[in-house]
């Protein structure tokens, strides 16, 4: 962590800042919302949405399109800043953030978001899926490429494993999974070497810094996305609350909303 | 009656409509291997045993569906729909997905194998998830054409398959998705009888006429959407009304015919079915089925007891 960081202040080494604000203010007129856990993987989604994917906001179904899917759905809003940026979703359905009439709430919704590709909020379903999703493409003669991103606490869940065997099994190397290890898991199962787990379980494995740009571009460059191959898993290191430090951590601000206070000071350190 | 088992009939079904269709694609939990091989072969690509992970591999079939894929995922009832009822519901219904559950192994009909093996909660289970069609087809027939006119259909539908059949032998064209049949005519009481309870409720008939007293007995082999207007019909004819059926006694096709009937005056009903309780015997099907008064006699005498001589 940075000095500034540290100190409260803004950190110029912070990315997103843009994203994390709008998430902040998301939260705060929709008086819900889980801020850390989209702060741990705004930099992933981002990086996704402008350097990595394919897509059309304008025909979210377009069959060619790559396919991305929030498995830990409580950071949704890390989705949705990003579908908003992108033209997904309007400014209105943001306004409307977990209103009854609106089309986003605290876990995201297949049915109502355009360019969400699975209800989640379950945690263990998003992965599953996905390796479904990815082998009917490959049954289908399709070239789409399938990312995941599943939480190392949604990691608990067995069926966690239970896809990434048999993802490994019928070589779906056109599946990427991106694992936010801020170590929510280890708060309550600290025996937990997940970069060891999936090398166990076949899957070429890689270490990186989720909030860091360049390694993040290095990682989703190196993947191959064979139709018939080894899926790979992108292990990155986060920070849950990342960017604030009053925010930073596994305690209390898991599902808080700030005071006019704490929203001043998060902004500063956003600014 | 031809003497194949049902579980035989959705195999060879799968086998026809596979090399008809390449949409279609099956995953099972380590059952029926055997029987599906020539699907297998006759459908690279497209048979997965994925082994002993049914709430992966119900999610995996959720993701078949989202590619347009025509899933049928496969394994003995209690690991399908109650291990992976949250996928069922999530993945597939609350997704608004197609598919197709077919299960063996349903109620007692694996009674030897304790109570692990058990699943009698599966109508109740299945009707609390919006759109699920309900399916229990007991000949071979009935598996097929209610598979055709189902498997690519917006809904996701189970197919509950026997151990057992009822053998009345039906024509294709007499199966029809959420029609039931009616098969025997009565004027004194209704009989309702899903599965291979048929045969209990045309044997409790005989008995029935030999005192004097006339069943009109339906068969329903689709319990969701279910047939309203036959079972309406009937009662509004009959007055009495005795349902058949493998399964616990709440939530199953009892309390549907209960609620259909309600806003009839004066209608009495009685259930032969599985208590509300845990089996916890071993033993076979047909002990089962004796025990908890499945049985020509047993229908017979609860008639008798609930609506008089």
């Amino acid at each position: 962590m940075s000095q500034a960081a540290t100190a409260g202040h803004a950190d110029p080494g912070i990315l997103n800042k843009d994203l994390r604000r709008q998430i902040v203010d998301m939260v705060v007129t929709g008086n819900n919302g889980h801020i850390p856990s989209a702060f741990s993987i705004v930099d992933i989604v981002s990086h996704l949405y402008r350097c990595v994917l394919k897509f059309d906001p304008g025909n979210p179904e377009w069959a060619e399109r790559d396919v991305f899917i929030l498995s830990k759905g409580h950071g949704c809003l890390a989705l949705y800043v990003n579908l908003h940026r992108h033209g997904f979703i309007t400014d209105d359905d943001v306004a409307q953030f977990c209103r009854k009439g609106g089309i986003l709430g605290e876990h995201p919704d297949f049915r109502k978001v355009p360019g969400v590709e699975a209800s989640t909020g379950s945690l263990g379903h998003g992965f599953s899926y996905a390796v479904g999703i990815a082998l009917g493409q490959r049954i289908r003669g399709l070239g789409n490429r399938v990312f995941v991103l599943v939480g190392d606490g949604e990691s608990h869940e067995g069926t966690v494993w239970e896809a990434a065997h048999v993802a490994r099994n019928y070589e779906l190397g056109r599946l990427c999974v991106v694992v936010d290890w801020n170590h929510s898991g280890m708060q309550l199962l600290p025996h937990d070497d997940l970069p060891a787990k999936w090398q166990a379980f076949g899957w070429r494995t890689k270490v990186i810094d989720g909030h860091d740009e360049g390694e993040l571009g290095a990682a989703f460059d190196s993947v191959q996305f064979e139709s018939r191959g080894i899926p790979t898993a992108i292990i990155a290191k986060t920070v849950k609350g990342k960017g604030v430090p009053m925010l930073e951590g596994h305690g209390m601000w898991h599902h808080r909303i700030p005071n006019a206070e704490e929203y001043a000071r998060i902004m500063e350190a956003l600014s | 009656m031809s003497g194949k088992p049902v579980r035989q009939q959705f195999a060879d079904t799968m086998l026809a409509l596979g090399q008809e269709d390449p949409s279609l694609v099956v995953m099972v939990g380590d059952i029926s291997h055997g029987l599906l091989q020539p699907f297998a072969k006759a459908c690279p690509g497209r048979y997965y045993n994925v082994g002993i992970l049914e709430p992966t591999m119900m999610s995996m079939g959720a993701g078949l569906a989202r590619v347009g894929l025509f899933p049928v995922l496969h394994t003995i009832a209690p690991f399908l729909i109650e291990r992976a009822l949250e996928q069922i519901k999530l993945d597939f219904c609350y997704h608004g997905l197609h598919g197709n559950i077919v299960t063996v192994g349903s109620a007692f009909d694996y009674a030897y194998l304790g109570c692990t093996h058990h699943c009698y909660c599966d109508f109740a289970l299945l009707k609390t998830l919006e759109g699920v069609q309900i399916t229990y087809p007991s000949t071979p027939v009935e598996f097929d054409a209610l598979f055709r006119q189902a498997y690519r259909n917006d809904a996701l539908t189970v197919y509950r398959v026997p151990g057992d059949q009822h053998g009345v032998e039906f024509s294709a064209a007499d199966i029809r998705l959420g029609k039931g049949i009616k098969v025997a005519d009565g004027r004194d009481l209704t009989l309702v009888a899903t599965g291979p309870q048929l045969k209990t409720a045309l044997g409790a008939r005989a008995i029935l006429a030999g005192r004097g007293r006339e069943a009109e007995v339906l068969y329903i082999h689709t319990v969701r959407p279910l047939d309203e207007e036959l079972i309406l019909a009937s009662v509004r004819k009959t007055g009495h009304v005795v349902v058949l059926e493998e399964h616990m006694r709440s939530g199953g096709l009892g309390d549907d015919v209960l609620r259909t009937t309600r806003k009839l005056s004066s209608v009495r009903y009685a259930s032969a079915s599985i208590p509300d309780a845990f089996v916890r015997a071993y033993g076979s099907y047909q002990d089962h089925c004796e025990s908890v008064g499945l049985s020509p006699g047993g229908v017979a005498a609860l008639a008798q007891r609930e609506f008089g001589p």
